[in-house]
């Protein structure tokens, strides 16, 4: 099986939210601004539910949060 | 650093200097020739309270210096449950395996040295051996989950 990779546009979304800061997106979802941190450097691919939650935020659908790529897939 | 980071950093260097404590006393009882039953679980009796209180301890003052640092900056009063979230407990979950294989694996080794016909002393010194080697282990594997991702 191909490995996969989860990527988002949460630095993006947070800067056309009135530049929304780390500290206040990691409130609103009910995690620390590590893991913020973390899943924008690609380094943690959050719960379903987290994800979900971040959607809810930026008020999108989940996704133009997040896409799916196959290793060696250029599009998800 | 996070506060969990600087938790399991903690948590760390406490379990490394009790396992250099606990090597550093078995060698001198080798050594002296008072490897005896009497000193074997004396020692383990000190490893074990010295694990738990410095654990017990570290804890609560982690705890207390991380509610005083958030209620400082926020403003308002947070409890330190709101500091843990999912990536937290994911990573103290794989740690917390690692440990659990890792002390399986202590278990075995200290069963097959009955078998090769070593004193139990022997057996009990491997388990109290592998139990805080799993600890330190499980904590390097969570420090460098928090640094590398997954």
């Amino acid at each position: 099986m191909k490995k996969g990779q989860i990527n988002n546009n949460i630095r993006t979304l947070r800067f056309f939210r009135n530049e929304m800061t780390q500290e206040q997106l990691a409130d609103q979802v009910g995690v620390t601004r590590q893991t913020i941190i973390a899943m924008e450097k690609g380094k943690y691919s959050p719960s379903l539910e987290l994800a979900f939650r971040i959607a809810l935020v930026f008020e999108v659908p989940l996704e133009q949060v997040f896409s799916f790529v196959l290793e060696g897939d250029q599009s998800a | 650093m996070s506060f969990q980071e600087k938790n399991v950093a903690i948590s760390l260097a406490n379990f490394t200097l009790i396992f250099v404590f606990y090597l550093i006393r078995l060698f001198q009882l080798i050594s002296s020739g008072t490897f005896t039953a009497e000193h074997v679980f004396w020692l383990w009796g000190i490893v074990v309270a010295l694990a738990t209180i410095g654990t017990i301890a570290l804890t609560i003052f982690t705890h207390f210096a991380a509610s005083v640092a958030l209620t400082m900056r926020s403003g308002q009063e947070r409890g330190v449950s709101g500091i843990q979230d999912e990536r937290d407990t994911l990573i103290d979950l794989r740690g917390t395996s690692i440990a659990y294989r890792l002390s399986s694996i202590g278990v075995a080794l200290a069963m097959l040295t009955l078998v090769l016909g070593q004193p139990p002393l022997v057996m009990f010194s491997l388990l109290i051996c592998s139990g805080i080697l799993a600890q330190i282990v499980a904590d390097i594997s969570r420090l460098y989950l928090y640094r590398r991702g997954f």
